[in-house]
């Protein structure tokens, strides 16, 4: 009986150890693999084995399908919310920051100092500041430059400021009309950077004497006056901004416009920000350029619709600039396409080389 | 109210394709649109994973916010939609996608893509429900007659899912659970036995959700 | 409303104004007669009036320098529109439609190519016709609408690419319709007269022996 008992009790002991054995394998054995990647980390370092091919999907790892098409491959765009955080909460609130408050300093100037005004006042004699090709040039750059950057801000600021006016089938048509004419009146641009940057690069080439203008500030706060050549050296940084910061609207412009040389979205994205940045830093730069060109200073708008500005207006602002004038004029026979007006050569030789 | 979502299980997609093909049938969608595609990541190496991707539906669609003519609405059951009346084809929208869901008819030069279309979670559009005009525009709409996408509804192996987001994801846990808990023990490596690679490239059962 | 009228009536209007109004110019300047050239002629008319209208199509050798631009935006200007106008896709198909005849239109990209070459062609005339001191004195407030209104029309035109906002259309439509009016009465004629007046300039030279 005795060892019947013992038998029974060692029964029971081994039930007892197989239960505990089996609940402390069933809590351990699963951790295994955990204990594997803890002593081995290069064979099993990763506790969710799936992480790798997520994180890979979303970091645009291009997958097959049989879909054809651009970008057809990639799971996720992980670009796209980084390029909505940048137009939305980046280019169009501080774009209107931007532009309103150099607006707002325009005005501010305008009121607080007035126009710049010729010293001694005008003389009434003109000289001839532009020739006809080059206001030519100007203007065909003007008409389609505010003609890219209306339809332009229509299409970055419309939905905010135009939707409340036109009601949201009314700024579909607007919108479309302005999409289809930016598209199309984009690529001319670049022909009208090219002739403005052939027209008058010449002129606006670093020459001594920018340097002092811009420390000075060209005399637009000091007031006192501030030497410079046919252009100061605020007009050729305006020059080069235009210049460079139409080439870069033109390449991004083309880049978003041709959709057709299977450029994936991650391009069409950093063509998107470049250009939306080079527009706002090109048309906040141009209110200066207009103000200036108009009521800024007195007497400018002439160089730019007949072509001639006032002496005194010359040896104000271009004293160098008009002593050459002066010094070539003085030289030929021909004085009088400088000096007097609408004379026969001024007017029959109207284009000018280059 | 109901908030639809599609959910592909990526542990049951085969890439038949059955769910592009239903897709274009039952809505005629333009030529060179497929409102739905199915990709393969590690397409014929140990690994490989299948997901049946159109548009999630996304709560905070960025779509919807970038549209600069702002044609985007979310209907009450969460689907979101666009007016192409409104849409001007500027391809923002698919810029900002995550999922590459905003298609378009054309790719021509000088930016002309006519009108965005995507998926509408078989709802149709703006216009009168299963009228003419809404067909021809968005194709079919379904869910004003009871019934969910067709895509999930011809799924064979049930992988994608579609329907309200609650029902959805209790599905899909229910089958986690099945499963079992760990990634280790269901997959490539019990479903071929290989040695390495069960632990180093299996995938637990896991889900794109709209957001 | 508005579209009806201008697909329907204003439509109708126009091509009349614009067809009696060009058949009503042209016959009027037709029926001024010259008085009676009774000198004996030293070369021949027809070859005077055949060999001007060749000649104008080039500037004359010492006019190249000074008339370049204005050749070379007077070539890309006209090239561009005529294209335009009749290799359009959609002009293809308006015409189709109301005419029964087609032909094979351009690609999309060519076309507006040709738009893009004309619009560069007006802007730069435009622009030379107020800048250059003696075209800006005789050129009138016709010069300026004439060029404005194509203008206009072809920006409409540009406007409604995308074909999807009938109101697009209606509205090049309607600028079309302006601009059909307009043309009998000004100087727009001279896409009908050209070829004329350089004929009579030509036989009135080429009579007397001199190359026009």
């Amino acid at each position: 009986m005795a060892a019947h008992k013992k038998t029974g009790a060692r029964h029971h002991r081994i039930i007892v150890w197989s239960l505990l054995s089996l609940v402390g394998l069933t809590l351990l054995l699963p951790l295994i693999p955990y204990a594997v990647a803890y002593v081995n980390p290069e064979t099993g370092g990763v506790p969710n084995p799936g992480a790798d091919l997520w994180r890979a999907v979303r970091e645009a790892d291009v997958g097959t399908t049989q879909v054809q098409g651009v970008d057809t491959g990639v799971l996720i765009n992980a670009n796209g919310e980084r390029w909505r955080h940048f137009r939305m909460n980046q280019l169009i609130p501080i774009g209107a920051m931007l532009m309103g408050s150099v607006l707002a300093l325009i005005v501010l100037f305008y009121l607080v100092r007035g126009p710049l005004r010729i010293q001694g006042g005008p003389s009434g004699k003109k000289i001839q500041r532009f020739s006809v090709f080059e206001r030519i040039t100007h203007w065909f750059t003007v008409s389609l430059f505010w003609l890219l950057a209306l339809t332009g801000l229509i299409l970055l600021y419309g939905r905010f400021v135009l939707i409340p006016v036109l009601g949201p089938e009314g700024f579909g048509l607007t919108a479309s009309a302005c999409k289809e004419a930016h598209n199309l009146f984009g690529p001319m641009f670049l022909v009208a950077i090219l002739m403005m940057f052939v027209t008058f690069v010449k002129d606006n080439i670093y020459a001594r004497g920018d340097l002092n203008w811009l420390l000075k500030g060209g005399g637009m706060l000091g007031g006192g006056h501030v030497s410079a050549g046919r252009f100061n050296a605020g007009e050729k940084i305006w020059f080069w901004i235009a210049v460079l910061g139409g080439l870069v609207l033109s390449a991004s412009g083309l880049v978003l416009d041709f959709a057709v040389f299977g450029q994936g979205r991650a391009v069409m994205e950093i063509s998107h920000v470049l250009h939306g940045i080079a527009a706002l830093v090109v048309i906040t730069v141009s209110f200066g350029h207009v103000y200036l060109g108009t009521a800024g200073v007195e007497g400018t708008i002439g160089s730019m619709t007949n072509g001639y500005v006032d002496e005194a207006w010359a040896k104000t602002h271009h004293d160098r600039w008009y002593a050459e004038v002066k010094a070539a004029a003085g030289k030929t026979e021909e004085a009088g396409s400088v000096g007097g007006g609408a004379t026969a050569s001024s007017v029959v030789s109207p284009v000018r080389d280059g | 109210m109901a908030r639809m979502k599609f959910l592909c299980d990526a542990q049951r997609c085969i890439e038949c394709n059955a769910c592009v093909t239903a897709c274009k049938n039952e809505n005629e969608v333009p030529w060179g649109v497929n409102r739905r595609r199915v990709v393969t990541i590690n397409d014929g190496s140990p690994g490989e994973r299948s997901m049946s991707v159109a548009c999630m539906h996304c709560s905070d669609a960025p779509c919807a916010a970038v549209c600069p003519v702002d044609c985007f609405y979310t209907t009450d059951d969460g689907v979101v939609l666009h007016d192409k009346d409104i849409c001007i084809g500027c391809g923002y929208c698919f810029y900002a996608c995550p999922f590459g869901a905003p298609q378009f008819p054309k790719s021509e030069a000088f930016g002309s893509r006519g009108k965005m279309d995507k998926c509408t979670f078989c709802g149709g559009g703006p216009e009168a429900d299963n009228s003419p005009e809404e067909y021809a525009k968005y194709g079919s709409n379904r869910l004003a007659e009871g019934k969910l996408p067709l895509c999930a509804e011809m799924c064979a192996t049930r992988s994608l899912i579609a329907g309200d987001g609650d029902t959805v994801s209790e599905i899909f846990r229910e089958r986690v659970t099945w499963r079992g808990a760990s990634g280790l023990t269901w997959g490539w490596g019990v479903a071929y036995g290989k040695k390495g690679i069960r632990r180093g490239h299996d995938v637990e059962g896991k889900a794109t959700g709209g957001d | 409303m508005f579209a009806q009228l201008v697909d329907g009536i204003f439509w109708n209007i126009a091509l009349w104004v614009f067809g009696i109004g060009v058949l009503w110019r042209i016959l009027s300047i037709f029926r001024v007669r010259n008085k009676v050239d009774y000198s004996v002629p030293r070369g021949s008319g027809l070859a005077g009036a055949i060999g001007a209208n060749l000649r104008r199509f080039i500037p004359r050798r010492e006019m190249i320098s000074r008339t370049r631009l204005q050749v070379v935006a007077g070539y890309l200007f006209h090239l561009g529109l005529f294209a335009l106008l009749v290799f359009a896709a959609p002009h293809v198909l308006f015409i189709e439609a109301q005419t029964g005849l087609n032909w094979t239109p351009m690609p999309y990209w060519a076309f507006i190519v040709s738009a893009q070459l004309a619009f560069i062609g007006l802007m730069l005339l435009w622009f030379h016709r107020v800048m250059h001191p003696v075209t800006r004195l005789i050129s009138d407030a016709d010069d300026h609408i004439a060029a404005i209104l194509t203008f206009v029309v072809m920006l409409t035109g540009c406007m409604a690419l995308i074909e999807g906002f009938d109101g697009l259309r209606v509205l090049h439509r309607f600028m079309v319709e302006l601009w059909l009016v307009y043309f009998p009465f000004s100087r727009l004629m001279h896409a009908f007269m050209f070829i004329p007046s350089r004929a009579f300039t030509g036989a009135w030279f080429g009579r007397r022996g001199v190359k026009a």
